[in-house]
């Protein structure tokens, strides 16, 4: 009996080795992108292709993050691009937020004929691809006359059908007697909305908020076709900006990989609470 | 009286829930139903995106080309090797590292955002890295040539059909780990820790209490996350377009949505396109509706 | 009467002035920085000239361009003026969302006169139904690159031993290439892989094979031709001698680094453009030479690579006015033929530039004139880019799947067959 027992803790010091050398490995592996990126950023092309790779560099070429900087015809557009990115993925995340809470309220808490026929119609848009609507949805936004605008670049993402579902669920869970006691007091239901349901939905719209702005930062296919002068670009157009033919630079092409990414890494650093707790949201999600 | 102030009530209610749905469903109506719709309607025409003509009304002649067409089976075969391929192994991985970072007292916040970490790239960054990652002359090979102590062997990452098919899987894979590990991780510690306690009284090891325990509530997670993985890997698009545009072999990784807008774009046959949409559209639908039937039944409540 | 006359002049006046006075052009056009230094200052210039005239350029990366005009055009909003190569316009042309050359805006008395400025067979790719289309910006084919420098290294003279034929091509290489096990850290030469109707389809053309028979009816015609190229590229890849392949970074790319990793590419006269900003030193080197397209040993056509164009089209769409507008800015930037030669490398074919001193006095300009000379223009077909598709789809089994030559030609001929026959 007793032997079992030890043979149990030296098992499970063994397995407990061994769990930290895989969660070690993974997160080395994992990490091994990120770092592969950062060291070749400040390195001359020719080293980044030796075999075998020299993790640290014989001569530093800082000039990579200049020239990144600078941009490829020298008109410093990174930080006007950087804007424009942080403008329209927080504008977006703004809206998507309040029109999502609302809807979400609405469908979570107001019963009404045919309301599950709006909440399915809505969730299936969640099913179509954005290609396959990309060309119909262009045209809507440029008979507006909103090519090479902001407003062009965010109307279509004002809110998603994902944002609304996890919404609903959140607050379908929200005890009814405030709400009713609300009433009660005489608070009408935008009030409600606003004083009530806001103020308590934080976590549920703060990981909403960060998971529209990750989204909206990484998108590319809508910006190409709305952004044409380079003052509209976001920080995705800025990268393929260096990819045209004339750049060959490997080293110089890492560094604006890095420069691209730096802001979203500040931003999941100081946030990280979030980044975390936003992936949690979405499972608690019981219906 | 008391009737029917409730009744009115119930009015009200409807009146403000309406009133509350209504700018998104606007919105909506301009940004998604009505591309949808026109993706329906075009799927039953003939229409070259260049011309000025009229669409021409041709029946289910776009479907009946598509089921005809090698090249859109071996877009359903690429999306389902990739979607299989992604999905199962995301699953179980995100599975087994939340249950280790849950098993640790330490450094579990380290672990969660290493994991997570490369989700904050965007797909472009991401590309231009794996690119150079999977350069003949890049880390993969000198990675695995150390590992197999194989000097000088190319792997051909970005060559033959299995290795870039398994290439786009293992970009997807490094993005998403780490979303689908937290959220594992947010189902476990929901579970309360009761019923754990009650496990080891009862003389369950770690394992016994994971599978005996653990894994039996976390059901419903799994099933979000395998259903919203699925959609969202059916839905893969950027890995692809990023890697052929640089000019790896297309076939094995042309997915469907790939296949969309290469249709569309290149040979500018927009009814084709749309009726490629509209199957996968369905096929989503159905994944979604088993999604939604399964969790009804599965329904697991620990209160 | 006179005092009639007076008063026709002031309101034809008003009448030019009111309309002309707002006229905003948007141009779209591709990424190429020297380019864009020097048609800023032609607008600059041009609206200098005619205040009424505001052009709004718009530049974008090259490989997205094509997917960008013809979103614009498939919602009716394309720009006014844009450029495109000849392969991707034939369906602008077709469709009638371009507009035919208006000789008075373009200062010439009629087409012909317009046509006969110009090299012979220039505007073949922009004829249809009668009609032609388009001003070049740029008329390109392509010749092969060498560093000296490594050539020699291998122990070879590069002015007797380069490649004329392509059996010597693999020759060559296969002495000059260097490798780390099956990795190559130094290749001889590759080929400029998604470009398969410019650099392989002339290697089939040399053999007498062709993508259509000419009947019209057959796909893939000579299949003995298409074979003996497919071998070759199969010889070429993994499954062969291992000389290179599509997964390597881009030979031409590589080539003006000088860093020992490519001796031979294939490019055009705009690559010298494109050495002298991205590395002066190798430029001046003089380390560098041109030699012509190779031809196989039992070639029955003495072919060089297809030549391709850019033309800057004018949008049918437009306003009359605008599109008048557009003619004429365009013919003030064709009135600079020698300044987009002498900085951005580009050769219009202006016959008069091509005679020029200029020209003759580039770097191995007489190498790509003669080989041009023997060139076909490229395949031109709506269809052109899926055939290209198919075709790469081809060369990628064998040299990277390990597909038996044969049996991708048949797929090949399957595939290009069905795309001719579906008439959509």
């Amino acid at each position: 009996m007793r032997n079992n027992k030890i043979k149990h803790s030296i098992l499970g010091s063994v397995g407990d080795t061994l769990i930290w050398i895989f969660l070690i490995g993974t997160a080395a592996l994992i990490l091994m992108p990120l770092v592969f990126m950062f060291t070749s950023s400040i390195m001359p092309s020719k080293d980044i292709f030796k075999m075998p790779y020299p993790w640290i560099t014989s001569e530093f070429k800082w000039q990579n993050y200049w020239n990144a900087i600078r941009g490829p015809d020298g008109d410093f557009m990174y930080l006007r691009n950087i804007f424009n990115s942080f403008f329209v993925s927080s504008v977006v995340s703004f809206t998507t937020v309040i029109l999502s809470a609302l809807t979400g309220y609405g469908l979570a808490k107001f019963p009404f004929k045919g309301r599950t026929v709006v909440f399915l119609l809505i969730m299936s848009t969640m099913m179509i691809p954005f290609e396959a609507i990309m060309i119909p949805m262009y045209m809507v936004v440029i008979n507006m006359g909103l090519q090479d605008t902001y407003p062009g670049l965010i109307l279509p993402f004002l809110t998603n059908a994902f944002g609304i579902f996890m919404m609903r669920q959140y607050l379908i869970t929200f005890p009814d007697e405030i709400l009713d006691a609300a009433r009660i007091d005489g608070a009408s239901e935008p009030k409600i909305f606003w004083r009530v349901i806001l103020p308590n939905a934080g976590p549920a719209i703060a990981t909403l908020a960060i998971l529209t702005f990750r989204t909206q930062w990484d998108n590319l296919l809508w910006p190409l076709l709305i952004a044409q002068t380079d003052k509209m670009k976001t920080i995705p157009l800025y990268i393929t900006r260096f990819t045209a033919e004339t750049h060959t630079d490997e080293g110089a092409m890492m560094a604006i990989a890095a420069i691209a990414s730096i802001p979203m890494f500040i931003l999941f650093f100081t946030l990280s609470k979030y980044f975390v707790s936003g992936a949690s949201l979405t499972s608690g999600s019981k219906g | 009286m008391a009737r029917h102030r409730k009744f009115g009530m119930e009015r009200n209610k409807a009146k403000w829930g309406i009133i509350f749905i209504l700018p998104s469903l606007i919105f909506f109506a301009v940004f998604s139903f009505y591309p949808i719709i026109n993706a329906f309607y075009l799927s039953f025409h003939r229409k070259d995106l260049l011309s000025l003509r009229a669409p021409k009304f041709i029946g289910f002649d776009n479907y009946t080309y598509l089921f005809g067409s090698s090249n859109f089976w071996n877009s359903v075969l690429s999306t389902t090797f990739f979607t299989l391929g992604t999905f199962i192994p995301l699953l179980i991985f995100s599975l087994i590292l939340a249950a280790f970072i849950m098993s640790r007292k330490r450094f579990q916040k380290f672990f969660q955002m290493a994991f997570y970490s490369p989700a904050v790239l965007s797909s472009v960054v991401a590309a231009v890295i794996w690119l150079l990652v999977f350069d003949p002359r890049g880390l993969g090979n000198q990675m695995l040539n150390t590992l197999f102590n194989s000097p000088g062997v190319d792997h051909k990452w970005l060559a033959t059909d299995t290795m870039l098919r398994l290439s786009t899987i293992i970009v997807y894979f490094w993005k998403y780990i780490g979303y689908f590990t937290i959220i594992f991780i947010a189902g476990m510690a929901s579970i309360p820790k009761q019923l754990h306690e009650a496990a080891y009284i009862d003389g369950a090891n770690r394992w016994q209490g994971f599978w005996r325990v653990t894994f039996p509530l976390l059901k419903p997670t799994v099933l979000l996350v395998s259903v919203m993985s699925m959609i969202q890997c059916l839905k893969t698009f950027s890995t692809q377009y990023l890697f052929t545009v640089s000019g790896t072999p297309s076939k094995p990784i042309n997915v469907i949505t790939l296949n969309i807008y290469n249709t569309a774009i290149r040979d500018h046959r927009i009814g084709r396109a749309s009726a490629m949409s509209v199957l996968l559209f369905l096929v989503m639908l159905f994944f979604t509706a088993m999604q939604i039937k399964g969790s009804k039944s599965d329904d697991v409540t620990y209160m | 009467m006179r005092k009639c006359f007076l008063f026709l002049l002031i309101a034809v006046l008003l009448v030019t002035c009111s309309f002309a006075a707002n006229v905003e052009l948007v141009y779209w056009t591709h990424t190429d920085t020297a380019r864009t230094e020097l048609e800023n200052r032609y607008i600059e210039e041009f609206e200098a000239m005619y205040p009424n005239v505001t052009i709004k350029r718009v530049y974008n990366e090259a490989s997205k361009m094509g997917d960008l005009i013809l979103t614009a055009f498939s919602g009716n909003v394309g720009p006014d003026i844009f450029n495109l190569q000849t392969e991707q316009l034939f369906s602008y042309i077709v469709n009638g969302r371009v507009a035919p050359v208006d000789p008075k805006a373009l200062g010439v008395k009629n087409v012909e006169e317009y046509v006969a400025q110009y090299s012979k067979g220039t505007f073949q790719p922009v004829t249809y139904d009668g009609e032609i289309y388009g001003v070049p910006l740029e008329l390109t084919n392509w010749c092969i690159f060498i560093n000296k420098r490594l050539f020699r290294e291998g122990g070879l003279d590069p002015e007797t031993d380069y490649p004329k034929t392509w059996e010597e091509m693999m020759e060559v290489s296969e002495k000059l290439t260097q490798r780390n096990g099956e990795i190559i850290t130094r290749r001889a030469f590759d080929f400029r892989y998604p470009y398969y109707l410019v650099s392989m389809l002339p290697m089939v053309q040399q053999l007498g094979g062709d993508i259509i028979s000419p009947d019209g009816k057959e796909a893939i015609y000579n299949e003995e031709a298409w074979l003996k190229v497919l071998t070759y590229f199969r010889d070429w890849g993994i499954h062969g001698k291992n000389l290179g392949n599509p997964t390597y970074t881009n030979a031409r790319k590589t080539w003006n680094k000088d860093n020992g990793d490519m001796i031979m590419c294939l490019s055009g006269l705009y690559q010298e453009g494109r050495l002298k900003t991205d590395n002066p030193e190798f430029y001046d080197s003089g380390e560098w030479m041109v030699v012509p397209f190779p031809v196989f040993e039992d070639a029955v056509n003495d072919l060089g690579a297809a030549s391709y164009g850019h033309f800057w089209m004018v949008n049918a769409q437009s306003s009359k006015t605008k599109q008048e507008w557009a003619w004429k800015f365009l013919d003030y930037m064709r009135g600079h033929s020698e300044e987009f030669l002498e900085y951005v490398y580009l050769v219009q074919p202006i016959k008069t530039l091509v005679e020029s001193d200029l020209f003759k006095n580039m770097p191995y300009s007489n190498v790509f004139l003669e080989d041009l000379e023997k060139s076909n223009s490229v395949y031109i077909n709506e269809n052109g880019k899926m055939i290209e598709e198919k075709i790469g789809i081809a060369v990628q089994a064998v040299m990277l799947s390990g597909t038996d030559p044969a049996d991708a030609l048949e797929q090949l001929k399957k595939d290009v067959q069905e795309i001719l026959d579906d008439s959509y």
